[in-house]
């Protein structure tokens, strides 16, 4: 798409955006809300039902089937992205992807079990939803009774949606993630060379 | 989601720590030369986001990794030492107790952003607490439906417009930023122990400071071990959590999402397909 094309389709989506009075985040979208609930219901038994090895496999293959990966591996690059070539994108999304599993494995490694149940939803744009959910029925005196866990949704031309991040109480993963990888690129010259260094250090921690 | 929730909500509730953001940097004179927008773009990745700068990165990593020494050679030990002498429902009592004495803190930074409401829910939790609380080691407000709730001068300053300034790490302090770094010193005056100059009142105060230190130390022993752990550079980690939990903070809690990074429309991902 030429940058007249684009800026042509972005004034248009503005405009009628603006007429159908979107200017202001939308409410709920019922669609969204039911894609995260049928996911948390398949995934809270497949947690938590055999060992260890079990649930870290049963992460990879949720992650594998629910997690848009490589839009999430371009989003935590920041602009970086646009200047990774085509030898380091090759190297660099399949490490990502194990990498980011890695993260989401320890990161589920306590879970005790609790059900999530889907409390509500924003539409910030037509391909960007958030869908927020609480502890269902939490013990007197958990801590994290309160706690909202939110899924941010991306849903693309056809209507299919795919989970984009995670977040607890407006504290967003890949945006964590990706302040810490542009920083690493940054601080190692940025650019192509930055991201050589990234790719180090994700290969130095995945084989640790 | 137990863990999930530790992980992002624990280092929130911890370091009481302020904001989100896309790595939308405030270029500005870069123009149409591409040269100038790269090297504005590289400048701006080294920043902790669009409207905290890290101008003193270097100085702040060097603070981090003096801070984290400290923190695995003394405070960890001491916070398992801690959990390993006393029982949850204890701990769950030091806290609500420690809590308490931060009454005047709160109250008057509630009446300095104008929140007579949350302050009078201070004060309310306060009797309660102090008198069928035991002292301020129970909770009774909360199931009373009386929600306990922070402040400091910093998110006053921040209700109030004062801008964020540059993003630092205090020795022995932790994650900060100018705004807030300043607040935490005029919170110290806030307290009435401060202006009570008797060696028993010093002595009471750096006790009930090392307490607080070591009681919001305990329940994030798991969870910093596990960002640590997991961390490609775990300075970015704590600053990203820092900035964006404090954002919360200063809302007072109110979601907002106006502000999220964007994750990229349709057109600008079409390269994915």
């Amino acid at each position: 798409m030429t940058t007249m094309t684009r800026r042509s389709f972005a004034a248009c989506a503005a405009a009628c955006l603006m007429a159908a009075g979107f200017a202001q985040p939308a409410a709920a979208d019922q669609a969204a809300e039911t894609y995260v609930q049928n996911i948390l219901d398949e995934a809270t038994p497949r947690l938590t039902s055999g060992d260890q090895q079990a649930m870290f496999a049963a992460v990879d293959e949720l992650v594998d089937k629910y997690v848009d990966m490589r839009r999430v591996g371009r989003f935590v690059l920041g602009r970086a992205a646009r200047q990774m070539t085509d030898e380091q994108a090759a190297e660099y999304f399949p490490l990502f992807n194990d990498y980011a599993k890695m993260v989401y494995r320890n990161t589920m490694e306590n879970y005790a079990g609790q059900r999530l149940a889907v409390t509500g939803s924003v539409d910030r744009a037509a391909y960007d939803i958030i869908v927020n959910s609480k502890i269902a029925n939490p013990e007197p005196g958990d801590q994290f009774a309160d706690a909202i866990i939110h899924w941010r949704i991306y849903r693309d031309r056809e209507g299919n949606m795919s989970i984009f991040d995670a977040g607890a109480n407006e504290i967003w993963l890949a945006i964590e993630q990706q302040e810490q990888f542009t920083s690493i690129i940054a601080n190692n010259g940025g650019g192509v060379k930055g991201i050589d260094a990234l790719i180090a250090e994700m290969k130095a921690r995945l084989n640790e | 989601m137990r863990l999930i929730a530790a992980s992002w909500v624990a280092p929130w509730a911890a370091f009481c720590l302020a904001f989100t953001g896309t790595a939308s940097a405030q270029l500005s004179g870069a123009g149409d030369d591409p040269d100038a927008l790269a090297r504005e773009l590289e400048a701006a990745d080294t920043q902790a986001d669009g409207s905290v700068p890290d101008p003193w990165e270097g100085f702040n990593r060097k603070m981090f990794a003096f801070n984290d020494g400290l923190d695995r050679k003394i405070m960890t030990p001491t916070a398992k030492a801690y959990r390993a002498v006393t029982h949850k429902k204890q701990r769950k009592g030091f806290r609500n107790f420690l809590a308490n004495l931060r009454t005047p803190v709160i109250f008057v930074n509630d009446l300095l952003q104008g929140e007579p409401k949350r302050a009078g829910e201070t004060l309310g939790r306060f009797f309660i607490n102090s008198t069928i609380g035991f002292g301020g080691m129970g909770d009774p407000a909360e199931r009373m439906g009386i929600a306990q709730h922070s402040e400091d001068f910093g998110q006053t300053l921040a209700v109030w417009g004062v801008d964020s300034g540059p993003y630092m790490v205090l020795p022995f302090l932790g994650p900060s930023t100018m705004r807030d770094g300043f607040g935490a010193g005029v919170d110290l005056t806030l307290d009435p122990g401060f202006w009570i100059a008797t060696d028993t009142a010093r002595y009471l105060q750096w006790s009930k400071a090392g307490a607080g230190v070591i009681t919001s130390r305990e329940p994030l022993i798991e969870p910093l071990d596990g960002i640590r752990a997991d961390s490609l550079d775990f300075y970015a980690s704590i600053r990203s959590f820092y900035l964006q939990s404090r954002k919360r903070e200063i809302n007072n809690g109110r979601t907002t999402y106006e502000d999220l990074p964007d994750i990229g429309d349709f057109e600008e991902f079409d390269e994915l397909e």
